[in-house]
Parts: structure tokens; C-alpha cells; sequence
């Protein structure tokens, strides 16, 4: 099936007076808006204004590193091997425990909705953890469970499950009476009810919270390696920090950045993928 | 009034919220391939009657039974089409109108195969793969109606399906709801507030009462099929129409002012 798209265009296309330099950047200019977007032009701009500014006005290593230092910082990390050392262990440490906060998040704002003593029993906790700032009580998970992978992972999984929890429960809840009882005129059964009806309508909240999860999960993995570890992107950042080696710190947070943003726009093509139905 | 051999068959159905009866006492018979339609002011229980038989809703006295079979919840021998859609808006239209089966635990390339014919039918030949949410009102009926007769019902229940339309896609609607019955004439309650639409598609009107709900006329049409739109110009049937509307003016009257307060 193909469904019409629209692209937009505009109706009075711009007429070029040849003898107008301005009307010649003007064209320029739209065509180069028409092509990349406000965004693109957007970023670039405020990357020249950063690379002037730490080039003319604030020109000090100690406190500000140009795109360019950063780039260079980049490439001599990657050759020396370290980043990608850097990389891996966060990458460990967030994707296990986004994954295991994902499955248990869905299947604990499940029980929520399905067992009235569930809720009641999980209710106060979940409220009570999720009000709480979470990311203090890393220094904890470090001490329990020593400087390695294990205590990051307790770190993303706190911060991750509670918008999973919470979407997942409030996804399920405001399912349509309607649309239960058409499929029960049908002879449906409660788990056929479940599957048809509950989950599916329940998807795009559940996909809204794994979504939130992803930045938060990268917060987690990073305070907690400041508190204390061996190797990681937080890690990379914090001993940059102390040596005052600022284009290796914005190494750090530009990989992170950009894994935040991988990931958010891979989340968002999925859903388009999986929930088609959706606008 | 007995008829031989009913295919449904109501005997004393009376359902009360509190006090107050909804349905009091309500017994009648329709036969096979009949089409009825039920007619009534706002509050006379129409839609409640119609959702007992449905099997989602039960009676507090009283029983229905379905060729014999004492009804007693919802199931595949009877096709129930909603007054909203209720489409579920994750599923294709070709999925929607498989939900039935699908539920049912019969799919397969035969069953997959009839309901693409049941779509034809309607009129929603191409349209297999579209989401609700790119269909028309008339269109996302129609998907309702195929929904329904999917499962290849013994009954057909239809609550109001065309109340939401506009009055052009309406009439061409009952239109298209004849000539889709007649192709398998199955039995069909139609619930209505349209006196017209009720005439119109019916072999007998059944006039409900409020307060409580009871049916008090049955009126037979004995107008000849098929049917064009133009026999709704003709004097036998604005007669019809008419009668009708008298037994249950004064009844709109009462539940106008009622709901003024």
C-alpha cells in the first residue's frame, strides 16, 4: 500500500532577477535551506561561532576546546585504541541494563494493571523511588557491588524502569472499553483480549518510555563512572578533567551526544516501522 | 405472536438497574431471514435489547434463545456492528474484518479468501491494506458491517450503525445494507431512531415503549423487494411512516422534556 506524500513546496517559486547580486545569495541561501534544512544550518553555525570563540575570545586550553582540537582528540584516541576500550565498556554496561530494565519494567507495569494486590503492593515503592533522585545513590551501588560493570548496570536499570513502568501501566489502562468489548461480541477470551486489544493500543506509551529511557540510561552510565571505575566514557571524562585536557572531556561528551542521538532517531524509525498506524 | 419454528425467540425478558426496569416482560419471535428493526424514544431500552441478544449484556429475568439455544454471553453465531466502529485503529481493514476468525481459531486461506470477498462485497475492494484512520465514516462502516458478517452469523445485530453519518451517506448506506443482505438474508435486528431508515430496511418494525421498556406495536411492511430509495416517496410507505410516528410521539414528547429538566 502506498499512501500520498505530500511534500512541501512553495506555491510562488522565487523568480531570480540576474542582475541582483542579493537576489543571487538569496537563491543561494533558499536552496541550501531547501536542501539541508533550518537544522543542519542550524548546528554548523553554532559550530563556527564555538570554534571562533575558543579560538579568539576565551583561547585557553584550560577551559574550552575548539571542534577542531575535539576532532583531532577524537582520532588520536580511536588510533591510540583507547576510545574504543572507552566505548565498549559503556556500551556493556548501558545496553544490559536498558535491556534488562525494558523487560522488567513492561512486565511490572503489566502486573500493575492485572493484579489489584500487585498494584497496592508495588504502588507506594514505585512512587516513592521515582520521586527520589536516583543517580545519588550510585556511590552506594559502588560500594555494594565494587568499581566493575555490575554497579553501572544497577545504575541504569533504576533510572530506566520507572518511565518504562509507569507508560507501560498508564499505556494499558487507557485501552478502549469499546474496543474490548467488540473483540468480546467475538467470543474473546481474556488473554485474546489482552493480546488484541490491550497490548497493541498500549505500544506507542510503552515505546514513549523506552524512548525517555534511552537518556536517561546514558546519564546513569556516566555519573556512575564518575563515582568510581576502571574504564568507560565517564571515566574518559573524569580523568580529562583532572588533567585538564579539555579536547579529550569533549571527546567524551561528544560521543555521548551522539550516541544519545543515534539512538533516539533509530528508536523513532523503529516506531514508525512497528506502529505504521500510528500518525 | 408465535412464529413457527423462531429462529430468535424472547420469553419474558425483563432487565432492571435498581428500581428502575429497563425491559419489563418482553416476549416476541422472529423468524428466519427476517429483518427487523426496533424503533423507540430515547430511554426505552432498545439498544439494551439489542446488547442482551449480543450476549453482552444479561438479563435479569428472562431468556433468549437462538435457534433453541439459550444465549448466555457473546459468540460467533451472532455478528454484532457497532454504532461507533470500534475499529481497532493498529489493524488494516482486510485485519479487522478477520478478527473474528481470527478469534474463533479458523483462519486460513479459505476463510482469508471469503472475507476479501465480503470486503468486495461492501464495497472495499482495494482498500485491504489501508488503516482506519485513512477511511471515510461510511467507509470504516462498511469495514464494521464485514466485520460482522465474517464470522457468518446465524444473527445479525446492528446498533444504530448509521446514526454518526451524514444524511447522504446514510441513505445511500441503507441502500447498500439491503443489497448486501439480500445476498445471504440473514436474520437482522436493526436498532434505529430513524422511523424512516426502520420502514425502509424492514419486513416488521417492533415500536418500543418507555418507562418501563416493553414493545407495544408490531407493525409488518409489507412493501415489495428489492427496494429503491424512491419507494420512500411512495404514499403506502409515507403511511407507514407516519403510523409509526404517532405511536411513539407522545413517548419523544415525555423523554424530550424529561431530559430539559
Amino acid at each position: 500500500m502506498t499512501i500520498p506524500v505530500t511534500t512541501k513546496t512553495p506555491t510562488m517559486p522565487f523568480v531570480a532577477r540576474r542582475t541582483s547580486v542579493r537576489a543571487g545569495i538569496h537563491a543561494a541561501f533558499k536552496a541550501v535551506t531547501r536542501r539541508f534544512g533550518w537544522s543542519t544550518i542550524s548546528v554548523l553555525g553554532g559550530l563556527v561561532v564555538w570554534e571562533l570563540i575558543s579560538r579568539y575570545l576565551v583561547a585557553s586550553k584550560l577551559f574550552l576546546a575548539a571542534p577542531t582540537q575535539i576532532a583531532a582528540a577524537l582520532i588520536e584516541l580511536a588510533q591510540g585504541g583507547e576510545l574504543q576500550k572507552h566505548i565498549a565498556i559503556s556500551a556493556l554496561e548501558f545496553f544490559s541494563g536498558y535491556a534488562i530494565a525494558a523487560i522488567a519494567g513492561v512486565a511490572i507495569g503489566m502486573v500493575m494493571v492485572g493484579s489489584a494486590v500487585g498494584k497496592q503492593m508495588l504502588q507506594p515503592w514505585i512512587s516513592g523511588i521515582y520521586a527520589t533522585p536516583t543517580v545519588a545513590l550510585a556511590p552506594l551501588f559502588i560500594l555494594w557491588c565494587g568499581i566493575g560493570v555490575a554497579s553501572k548496570i544497577i545504575v541504569v536499570v533504576v533510572l530506566v524502569i520507572f518511565p518504562v513502568i509507569i507508560n507501560t501501566e498508564a499505556g494499558l489502562l487507557t485501552t478502549s472499553k469499546d474496543l474490548v468489548e467488540t473483540v468480546r461480541s467475538f467470543g474473546a477470551d481474556s488473554r485474546q483480549v489482552f493480546l488484541k486489544v490491550s497490548l497493541p493500543s498500549a505500544l506507542p506509551f510503552i515505546f514513549a518510555g523506552l524512548k525517555l529511557g534511552i537518556g536517561r540510561g546514558l546519564i546513569g552510565v556516566v555519573v556512575a563512572e564518575l563515582f568510581g571505575s576502571r574504564a568507560g566514557l565517564g571515566q574518559l571524562i573524569s580523568q580529562s578533567a583532572e588533567t585538564f585536557n579539555m579536547p579529550a572531556l569533549f571527546a567524551g561528551v561528544a560521543i555521548l551526544a551522539a550516541a544519545g542521538i543515534a539512538m533516539t532517531s533509530g528508536f523513532t524509525w523503529l516506531e514508525r516501522r512497528l506502529l505504521p498506524w500510528k500518525d | 405472536m408465535t412464529v413457527p419454528l423462531a429462529k430468535l425467540s424472547v420469553a419474558g425478558m425483563t432487565k432492571s438497574f435498581q428500581d428502575l426496569d429497563v425491559l419489563r416482560d418482553i416476549s416476541v419471535d422472529v423468524a428466519k431471514g427476517e429483518f427487523i428493526s426496533i424503533v423507540g424514544p430515547s430511554g426505552c431500552g432498545k439498544t439494551t435489547f439489542l446488547r442482551i441478544i449480543g450476549g453482552l449484556e444479561k438479563a435479569t429475568s428472562g431468556t433468549a434463545r437462538l435457534d433453541g439455544r439459550v444465549i448466555d454471553g457473546p459468540g460467533s453465531d451472532r455478528g454484532f456492528v457497532f454504532q461507533h466502529d470500534n475499529l481497532l485503529p493498529w489493524r488494516t481493514v482486510f485485519s479487522n474484518a478477520q478478527i473474528g476468525p481470527e478469534i474463533g481459531g479458523y483462519v486460513n486461506a479459505e476463510q482469508a479468501k471469503r472475507t476479501h470477498s465480503l470486503l468486495r462485497l461492501v464495497g472495499l475492494d482495494g482498500f485491504a491494506g489501508f488503516f482506519p484512520r485513512h477511511l471515510s465514516g461510511g467507509m470504516r462502516q462498511r469495514v464494521n458491517l464485514a466485520r460482522a458478517l465474517a464470522v457468518d452469523p446465524d444473527l445479525l445485530l446492528m446498533d444504530e450503525p448509521f446514526s454518526a453519518l451524514d444524511a447522504q451517506t446514510r441513505e445511500i448506506m441503507q441502500t447498500e445494507l439491503l443489497r448486501i443482505w439480500e445476498e445471504g438474508r440473514k436474520t437482522a435486528l436493526f436498532v434505529t431512531h430513524q422511523i424512516d431508515e426502520a420502514v425502509y430496511l424492514s419486513d416488521r418494525v417492533f415500536v418500543f415503549g418507555r418507562r418501563p421498556g416493553r414493545i407495544s406495536e408490531i407493525v409488518p411492511i409489507d412493501l415489495p423487494r428489492p427496494r429503491p430509495l424512491s419507494v420512500k416517496r411512495r404514499p403506502e410507505f409515507v403511511a407507514l411512516v407516519d403510523r409509526i410516528w404517532q405511536l411513539i410521539e407522545e413517548d419523544v414528547r415525555a423523554s424530550v422534556l424529561e431530559e430539559r429538566g
